[in-house]
C-alpha cells in the first residue's frame, strides 16, 4: 500500500531542539527497541542496534539528532547484493531481514555511517530508522515527530519542506546558515537540517560532495557487460587466431621436411 | 626434505586447522560480537582483508589457463594443474572466510534468487560462485585419473570435461576478470574510509593487474616450497618465465598506480612523512619496484635466490596493499582490534587448505600429468617421550591427541602474546556516563572498570524540582556549568555517607589534612588539575587499584568543583558579613564570555 504523499520527509530544526530525548523515548516504544544494553560494539555516537535516533552534541553544543536520512540515492540501498535494503517508492528507506545475508556493506557504505548491527544476536540484524513506514501507512506520523515539544521536527511532502525550510531561513537568517543540509550533498536526502551551525561532522569526513555515492559503483559496474563481452571476444579470437597459425606453421614445417625428404 | 620435518609441519598445519576450529565454534555458539572485535563503525576487518588476499594469490589460476589453452603456451601445462589446485584452494577458502564473517551465513544463496545488479558484492557472488564451479570442472579430471574412478560413467565425464575444456577456461577467464576488479571496485563507494593514497577510481583496474602478478609469483613460491616439500627439482626456467610475466603485469601496476595518483595530485601525500606514507613508501619501493629491477635483469632472474626473493616480495608488495587498504590504513572513528578467536579463523583457514593442497599433492597426479607421486610417506616413529596413557603415539589416537594438544598450545601463546583486548572481543572504551531507558536511568562507571552504576537521574530530577520549586534550579544541583555527558556532582557531595572510603576521592577531606590551600602543590605538581594529579599510591603506599581501574577516580571533583571549593564559601561568608552581595555573585570573578565553557576565572588571592 502506498502513501498519500509522494516523497516524505522530514525537517529538522536544531535551533528548536532542546534535546529533550522525548523522540528517541517514543522510538524506543513505537519500534520496541528495549532497554539499552552496554556493548564494547557501540559507537560513541548513541546510535545501536537497540537505539535508532540519538541526539548528539555538536562540535559548538547545538543539539543535533542523529538517525537515518533516507537518501534519494541512498548507497546502502545500492550496495546491497539482494535487496535486503530497499527504498519505497515515496523515499524511504527499509530493511527485509528475510533476504539478508548479513555482509554488512550497507554499514560500510554509508556515508553517515547510520545502519547498526545486532553483534549480541548469533541471528543477526541490521537496525535503522525505518521513519515508522507502518505508522505512516495508517496515516500517522512518526513517533518521533509526533513526540517532539517544540516542534523541531517536521513531517511532510519533501518540497513543501525544502519550501518551509527556505522559508525559516529567509524570515530569520541571523538564525541560521544560509544551507538546507540534505538538499543536494550525496544527491538529497529526504531529512532535512537547518542549523545554526554546520552539521558536516554528521557526515563521515566532513562535508560531502554533491555526487551520490551509487554513481561512484555505477561507473565502473555498469561496464560489466562490455567488459564480459570484450574480454570472451578477446579470448575466443586469440585462442582460434594463434591456434591456426600454429597449425599452419606446423603444416608448413611438415611439408618442408617431407620437401626435404624428396629433395 | 626428511618425513620428520613434514610430519611436523603438517602437525602445525593442523593445530592451526584445530584451533581455527575451536574458534569456530565460539564464532557460531555466541555471535560475532562475542567472538571478534568488529564493531559497529568497524563493521569490517581482518577476515575481509584475508579474503582480497586469498583471491589475489589465486590470479594464478586463470592466468595460466590463458597462457596454456588461449595462448598455445604448450610448455607451460606441466605447472598448470597446480596452479588451477591452488586457486581452487584459495577460491575455497574464499568462501569458507565468507561463511564465518556473513552474519546469517544460512541465507549465502539468497543472490541467486533475490538479483540486484546496482551491487559489487551481487556481481562477486555471482562471479565467484560461477568460477569456483569452473575450477572444480577444470580441476576434476585430475580427480577422475584416480584408480578410484574406472567406471565407465566417470571415464565419460572425464572425456566431456576434456572436450569442454576451451569454452571453460575462457568462461573462467571471463569471470577472473569480472570479480578480480570488482573486489577492488568494493572500495569505490567508500571513499570516507579508504585513505586517499589507496583509493583510486582505478582500483578495479589495479586489483585485477596485481593479481595476475601476485598470482604468478605464488606460483613461484608454490614452486620453490614443493620441491623443498617432495625433494624434486624445480622447474627453474618455467618459474624464471612466469617471473617475466609477472614482471610486464607488475610495471603496468605500478605505473597506473603512481601515475594515476600523480593525475589527480595525491602523491605528494605520499611524502608528507607520516605512517600512511612510509607504509606506501614500502609498498611501492621494496614490494614493488625493487623486484620489478630485480626481474628485469636476466641473469638475477635465472638464479634460484633472484627468482624467490622477487617473488617474496611482490607476494608481500601485493598482499600488503590489500591489508593496507581493507585493514591498516582503513579510518575508522572508533580503534578495531581483531580478536582472538577472529585471528584463529584467519589462520585456520588457510591452513586448512594447505593440508588439503598436500593431500591432493600426494595423492593425485597434480604435479605430473602421467602418474600421482604416491609419496604419502608414513608416519615416522618419533623417539619423543609421549605422557599420555591413552593412546599410541603413532595411533590415529595419539595423533589427533598430539595436534589437538598443539592447537591448545597456539591458543595459549596466542594468549600470552596479544594485548589483552584481544583475547575478549571489543577493544572500545565505554563512555563514562551512557543514557538508558530514555535518559530515566544513567549508567555511569566512574573508574571504567566497566561495573555501571544505575543512576536514577530521571528521579533525581523531579524530586529536587519539586524541593527548588524550578527546574532550572534542580539541574543546577548537580550540574554547574558543564553538559550532561560532562561530570556532574558525585553521588558521595550530597550521599555523605556514600562510598567515600571505597572508590572516590574525598578531595575537600584530603584538602584539609594537608593543610588548606597552600597544600595543592603537594599532588598537583605540574598545574592545577586532575589530570596532572598525583597517583593515590604516592602517598598510600599499599593501596593498589584493580589492573585496568584509572589509577585515580575520575568520578572525583573536578578542577573546578575544587576551585570553587576553595573561594565559594568564604565569598558566601563574607558577603554576608560585610553585606556586600556583589561578593557571592559568579561575575565578580568570572569575566563572562560569550561561551559558557570557556569561563575564564580571575583567581585573586585575596
Amino acid at each position: 500500500m502506498s502513501l498519500a504523499l509522494k516523497h516524505v520527509g522530514v525537517l529538522v530544526d536544531v535551533t528548536r531542539c532542546i534535546g529533550c530525548n522525548q523522540c528517541i523515548e517514543a522510538c524506543v516504544v513505537e519500534n520496541d527497541l528495549g532497554e539499552l544494553r552496554h556493548t564494547p560494539q557501540q559507537a560513541p555516537d548513541g546510535l545501536s542496534d537497540r537505539r535508532f535516533a540519538a541526539i548528539v552534541e555538536s562540535p559548538q553544543g547545538a543539539y543535533v539528532r542523529k538517525a537515518c536520512r533516507h537518501c534519494l540515492q541512498p548507497a546502502c540501498v545500492s550496495v546491497c547484493p539482494v535487496g535486503a535494503m530497499y527504498q519505497t517508492p515515496e523515499g524511504v528507506v527499509l530493511y527485509d531481514y528475510a533476504k539478508c545475508m548479513g555482509c554488512r556493506y550497507c554499514m560500510m557504505a554509508c556515508p553517515y555511517g547510520i545502519p547498526r548491527y545486532e553483534w549480541g544476536s548469533t541471528a543477526p540484524r541490521v537496525r535503522k530508522c525505518n521513519l515508522c513506514y507502518e505508522r505512516l501507512q495508517n496515516g500517522q506520523l512518526p513517533a518521533c515527530v509526533e513526540a517532539c515539544p517544540e516542534q523541531a521536527l517536521l513531517f511532510g511532502e519533501r518540497d513543501e519542506l525544502l519550501l518551509e525550510a527556505r522559508r525559516r531561513l529567509e524570515r530569520s537568517p541571523n538564525k541560521y546558515l544560509p544551507v538546507v543540509y540534505g538538499e543536494q550533498e550525496l544527491g538529497g536526502t529526504s531529512v532535512l537540517y537547518i542549523s545554526p551551525e554546520p552539521l558536516d561532522f554528521l557526515g563521515f569526513h566532513g562535508a560531502p560532495g554533491d555526487q551520490p555515492y551509487p554513481e561512484l559503483t555505477w561507473n565502473w559496474l555498469s561496464r560489466t557487460p562490455s567488459v564480459a563481452l570484450a574480454m570472451g571476444g578477446l579470448m575466443t579470437g586469440l585462442f582460434w587466431v594463434i591456434g591456426r597459425r600454429m597449425q599452419a606453421e606446423e603444416k608448413r614445417a611438415a611439408r618442408n621436411t617431407s620437401s626435404s625428404h624428396e629433395a | 626434505m626428511a618425513a620428520q620435518y613434514r610430519n611436523w609441519i603438517k602437525d602445525g598445519l593442523w593445530a592451526l586447522a584445530i584451533a581455527g576450529m575451536a574458534a569456530a565454534v565460539l564464532r557460531f555458539t555466541f555471535g560475532l560480537g562475542a567472538s571478534t572485535g568488529l564493531n559497529d563503525t568497524t563493521p569490517w576487518g581482518l577476515w575481509i582483508a584475508f579474503k582480497l588476499c586469498f583471491v589475489a594469490l589465486s590470479g594464478g589460476g586463470f592466468t595460466l589457463a590463458a597462457m596454456v589453452y588461449v595462448f598455445h603456451l604448450e610448455s607451460f601445462r606441466p605447472i598448470l594443474r597446480r596452479a588451477i589446485l591452488l586457486a581452487l584452494l584459495g577460491y575455497g577458502s574464499f568462501i569458507v572466510s565468507l561463511l564465518f564473517d556473513l552474519g546469517l551465513p544460512w541465507h549465502i544463496y539468497m543472490p541467486i534468487i533475490h538479483w540486484q545488479h546496482h551491487s559489487v558484492m551481487f556481481e562477486i557472488a555471482w562471479c565467484v560462485m560461477l568460477y569456483f564451479t569452473v575450477l572444480t570442472l577444470e580441476f576434476a579430471p585430475v580427480i577422475l585419473e584416480h584408480d578410484w574412478f574406472r567406471h565407465p560413467i566417470f571415464q565419460m565425464i572425464y572425456r566431456a570435461l576434456h572436450v569442454a575444456v576451451i569454452p571453460l577456461v575462457i568462461t573462467g577467464i571471463v569471470l577472473s576478470t569480472l570479480h578480480q576488479s570488482s573486489l577492488g571496485a568494493l572500495i569505490l563507494i567508500m571513499p570516507h574510509r579508504v585513505h586517499p593514497l589507496w583509493y583510486s577510481p582505478w582500483i578495479p583496474v589495479l586489483f585485477f593487474i596485481s593479481a595476475i602478478a601476485a598470482g604468478l609469483m605464488a606460483l613461484v613460491l608454490e614452486g620453490f616450497l614443493v620441491e623443498r616439500w617432495l625433494g624434486s627439482q624445480v622447474k627453474l626456467d618455467l618459474l624464471e618465465r612466469l617471473g617475466k610475466v609477472a614482471a610486464f603485469a607488475l610495471a603496468l601496476y605500478l605505473a597506473l598506480r603512481l601515475g594515476d595518483l600523480w593525475a589527480r595530485g595525491t602523491l605528494p601525500a605520499a611524502l608528507d612523512g607520516s605512517w600512511q606514507s612510509l607504509l606506501f613508501g614500502a609498498e611501492v619501493l621494496i614490494g614493488g619496484l625493487l623486484p620489478l629491477t630485480l626481474l628485469t635483469s636476466r641473469k638475477i632472474r635465472q638464479t634460484r635466490e633472484g627468482l624467490l626473493t622477487s617473488a617474496l616480495l611482490i607476494v608481500a608488495g601485493v598482499v600488503s596493499q590489500r591489508m593496507s587498504l581493507s585493514l591498516f590504513t582503513m579510518w575508522r572513528p572508533a580503534p578495531y582490534l581483531p580478536s582472538l578467536a577472529e585471528i584463529l579463523i584467519a589462520l585456520g583457514v588457510p591452513a586448512a587448505a594447505a593440508l588439503i593442497y598436500l593431500f591432493f599433492v600426494e595423492n593425485l597426479a597434480v604435479l605430473d600429468e602421467k602418474a600421482p607421486l604416491k609419496i604419502a610417506p608414513a608416519r615416522v616413529q618419533l623417539p619423543m617421550t609421549w605422557p599420555f596413557p591413552f593412546a599410541e603415539r603413532n595411533s590415529l589416537n595419539g595423533i589427533i591427541a598430539h595436534r589437538s594438544g598443539l592447537a591448545v598450545g597456539i591458543i595459549a601463546v596466542m594468549l600470552a602474546v596479544l594485548p589483552i583486548q584481544t583475547a575478549a572481543s571489543g577493544a572500545l572504551p565505554l563512555n563514562l556516563v551512557q543514557p538508558a531507558r530514555g535518559w530515566r536511568i544513567l549508567w555511569i562507571d566512574g573508574n571504567r572498570a566497566k561495573y555501571q552504576v544505575e543512576f536514577a537521574h530521571a528521579e533525581h530530577q523531579e524530586r529536587l524540582a519539586k524541593e527548588m520549586g524550578s527546574s532550572e534550579e534542580a539541574c543546577q544541583t548537580c550540574h554547574h556549568l558543564n553538559l550532561p555527558q560532562d561530570e556532574a556532582t558525585a553521588c558521595w557531595q550530597c550521599h555523605r555517607d556514600y562510598l567515600q572510603a571505597v572508590n572516590i576521592f574525598d578531595h575537600t577531606r584530603h584538602q584539609q589534612i594537608l593543610g588548606g590551600n597552600a597544600a595543592c602543590q603537594e599532588c598537583h605538581t605540574v598545574e592545577h588539575t586532575r589530570r596532572s594529579a598525583a597517583a593515590c599510591q604516592e602517598c598510600h603506599e599499599t593501596m593498589s587499584p584493580k589492573e585496568g581501574q584509572a589509577a585515580f577516580n575520575p568520578m572525583a571533583p573536578a578542577y573546578l568543583d575544587a576551585m570553587h571549593g576553595l573561594c565559594q564559601d568564604c565569598h558566601a561568608q563574607q558577603a554576608a558579613a560585610q553585606n556586600r552581595p556583589e561578593l557571592a555573585l559568579c561575575k565578580t570573578c568570572h569575566s563572562l564570555q560569550e561561551n559558557p565553557s570557556e569561563l575564564q576565572a580571575a583567581i585573586r588571592n585575596e
